[in-house]
């Protein structure tokens, strides 16, 4: 039984990751040919050593760099937490309303993301509806505010990307046969047993997906800081854009772009181990 | 929802477009993020990178040069015209124009011609319009036509204080289209009393409640005046003190944020009490929010001009000059000085303005009292190392 069970769970455990490989695919072109752009510019030092972009990208900007994977490693969290549960109903117990919820998972993207972040600045002003409501309730103090705080970086990250996380979780989930979960029940799994150990290992390509596809914009990303915080809640992608369009110093913006795409390559490697998906990443 | 939420939410938003497409191009910036959003930030950094290195399109083939040859082809910042001038201008001299406000921030403007004007290309556009050290940095590379005297009557006409500028001597390659200050804005109901130095900003009582800009020599400028410091004579030194009093008070929270012109809708939903602000902007914030003061501290405050420059490989010269001589007529300049509420350059424009649009007139952000105009100060004009070498410092001290 072990060995048959073994062979069809592999079997259906690549399944969703031939699904998702189109996407894995294209993150691959788009990261690795601007990589090599990016390690000429950030080389073409004038006047100094080439490595120059470099030990300023090093030695300036650590508080940057780890502001941006801290928010962005709390925004995946956040968004998982919030994004499984709903991908779960949404697939699982929806109904007919499935078509309508995931409709509204996706609604937000008929406005532009710069506008739906600005849309957080009028909430989240001070004396704006949420900062009423806090202060009322004592959770926020009298001269206290929501907006330009880490809170609302952190925030405003999780909503933008959210649907990120849940889509590619519905689609794992989506996939399932259902007829596993049924069989599990027939042995006498209970729902939570059943839940761990047939629904869950087969969500996780979902779940991978999906954390990939939140942190990875979310670390690089500018217009939260930007928008929602203060100038101590600026992360490396706000630096990147300042170096490259204000300060024009394009050496270093490429070697803190390259810096941070080295960083989040290592990263998903990792992760892709630790998850078990390393065939594929 | 409620209706009035609902409704202020629409008028936020609507004021917030207003804004975007203001002066200082916040939402070009952070639109062009925004395209790049899905990728993330390294990603749009690489395709900055592409633009960087030579080989990348620069939009040449995109602007569609016309063939016609009477076509005078004007780029300027949104908002900075009436909407008479140009049809007057065609009427007067049967130029036909193609008025298109495309410029947003110096730098990516600058990024966006560099390649074409390097390689001695058009780039279809006979009459550009920069800031003070972005004109500077034009007229140095060489890319600037000088202005034919011959075509221009009416230079006499242009005011003293920007008669003769550092980046260029006797105004040979620019002349101001208009100027603005940079000084402080506030909203009395927030500070509870009136200002009237620059150091309010550092009062620990707004703390959290005060904006600087992104723009170096308007904040270097401004602190180094409360400092003491004159502005047009800064050293290094001056400009690492002025940073260090930066940094100490971003790193203490009493700066909110360094911004564009987004620091107008701050300033107007009461977020912030005090800013390093541009005249024009607080003059056209009045209409909606009359409390909002603008404030010439009494240390000084910045001027800046936005220059038109033919660019050299312009091949319309003449019918760019026929454009600035026409509107460096003091009635011209007063005509559109009345549609977009900045300082006029022109001698005489105040008087013409007077005439058209009094009220507008006798505020002193359109048309500053001599007492004022001499405590304006213009920011040094930099050699391109030490504009690296500042710039550097400054996004030290702003954390960016």
């Amino acid at each position: 039984m072990a060995g048959t069970a073994g062979g069809s769970e592999r079997h259906s455990r690549v399944a969703p990751y031939l699904l998702i490989a189109p996407g894995i695919l294209w993150l691959l072109v788009f990261f690795v040919v601007p990589l090599i752009t990016l390690a000429q510019t950030s080389v073409r030092v004038t006047g100094e050593a080439w490595w120059d972009g470099y030990v300023r990208a090093l030695s300036n900007y650590g508080t940057q760099f780890s502001r941006s994977f801290g928010y962005s490693l709390l925004a995946t969290l956040i968004a998982l937490g919030l994004g499984y549960p709903l991908a779960y109903f949404i697939a699982f117990r929806s109904g007919k309303f499935k078509n309508l919820l995931l409709g509204l998972v996706i609604l937000p993207f008929f406005t532009t993301f710069l506008v739906r972040t600005f849309a957080w600045k009028t909430i989240l002003n001070d004396g704006g509806p949420a900062a009423w409501l806090l202060r009322q309730l004592h959770l926020l103090s009298e001269g206290g505010r929501l907006l330009d705080t880490t809170l609302a970086v952190v925030g405003g990250l999780t909503y933008n990307f959210l649907p990120f996380m849940i889509l590619p979780i519905y689609v794992s989930l989506e996939k399932i046969d259902r007829r596993l979960v049924e069989a599990a029940e027939d042995l006498y799994s209970t729902p939570l047993g059943a839940f761990r150990k047939v629904v869950l290992p087969l969500s996780l390509p979902g779940v991978f997906a999906g954390s990939l596809l939140t942190f990875i914009p979310a670390a690089g990303d500018f217009i939260n800081a930007q928008l929602l915080g203060s100038p101590n809640q600026q992360m490396i992608g706000t630096v990147i854009q300042n170096q490259f369009l204000e300060v024009r110093d394009y050496p270093l913006a490429s070697a803190l772009s390259f810096v941070l795409m080295v960083v989040i390559t290592i990263g998903v490697l990792a992760y892709a181990r630790v998850l078990g998906t390393e065939e594929l990443a | 929802m409620s209706r009035r939420d609902a409704d202020q939410w629409d008028e936020e938003l609507h004021e917030f477009l207003r804004q975007a497409i203001n002066r200082r191009g916040f939402l070009a910036r952070t639109a062009l993020g925004a395209g790049s959003l899905a990728l993330g930030g390294s990603f749009l950094a690489s395709c900055k990178g592409k633009e960087a290195a030579p080989a990348a399109g620069t939009p040449e083939a995109a602007a569609g040069g016309s063939s016609g040859g009477k076509v005078l082809r004007i780029s300027n910042w949104p908002l900075y015209i009436d909407k008479q001038t140009v049809p007057d201008f065609e009427k007067a001299t049967g130029i036909k124009v193609q008025y298109t406000e495309d410029i947003n921030d110096n730098g990516e403007f600058f990024a966006k011609i560099e390649e074409p004007l390097k390689r001695n290309q058009s780039i279809d556009r006979d009459i550009v319009v920069l800031t003070d050290w972005m004109a500077g940095r034009m007229i140095r590379l060489g890319y600037v036509a000088p202005l034919d005297d011959s075509k221009f009557p009416n230079r006499a006409n242009v005011v003293d204080n920007v008669k003769d500028v550092g980046f260029d001597n006797g105004r040979k390659y620019s002349v101001p289209w208009v100027s603005g200050m940079t000084g402080v804005g506030y909203n009395p109901k927030k500070t509870g009393k009136e200002l009237t130095s620059i150091n309010d900003i550092f009062d620990p009582k707004f703390k959290g409640k005060v904006t600087m800009l992104t723009e170096m020599r308007d904040t270097f400028g401004l602190v180094m005046l409360g400092m003491g410091k004159d502005p047009a004579k800064a050293t290094k030194a001056d400009v690492e003190a002025a940073a260090a009093k930066i940094k100490k008070a971003r790193q203490s929270g009493q700066i909110r944020k360094f911004t564009g012109n987004d620091y107008a809708e701050d300033l107007a939903a009461g977020n912030i009490a005090i800013a390093f602000a541009w005249s024009g902007d607080i003059q056209g914030l009045r209409a909606d929010n009359p409390d909002l003061q603008w404030l010439a501290p009494k240390e000084g405050a910045m001027l800046y001009s936005d220059n038109m420059m033919i660019p050299k490989t312009s091949d319309r010269q003449d019918l760019a000059m026929a454009w600035i001589n026409y509107v460096y007529d003091p009635k011209h300049s007063a005509q559109i000085v009345a549609g977009a509420p900045y300082l006029s350059a022109v001698k005489g424009a105040g008087a013409e303005l007077a005439k058209i649009a009094p009220e507008l007139a006798s505020s002193p952000l359109v048309n500053p009292p001599d007492d004022l105009r001499a405590r304006l100060h213009i920011f040094r004009d930099l050699n391109d190392q030490e504009e690296t070498e500042f710039n550097r410092i400054f996004q030290d001290a702003i954390g960016a």
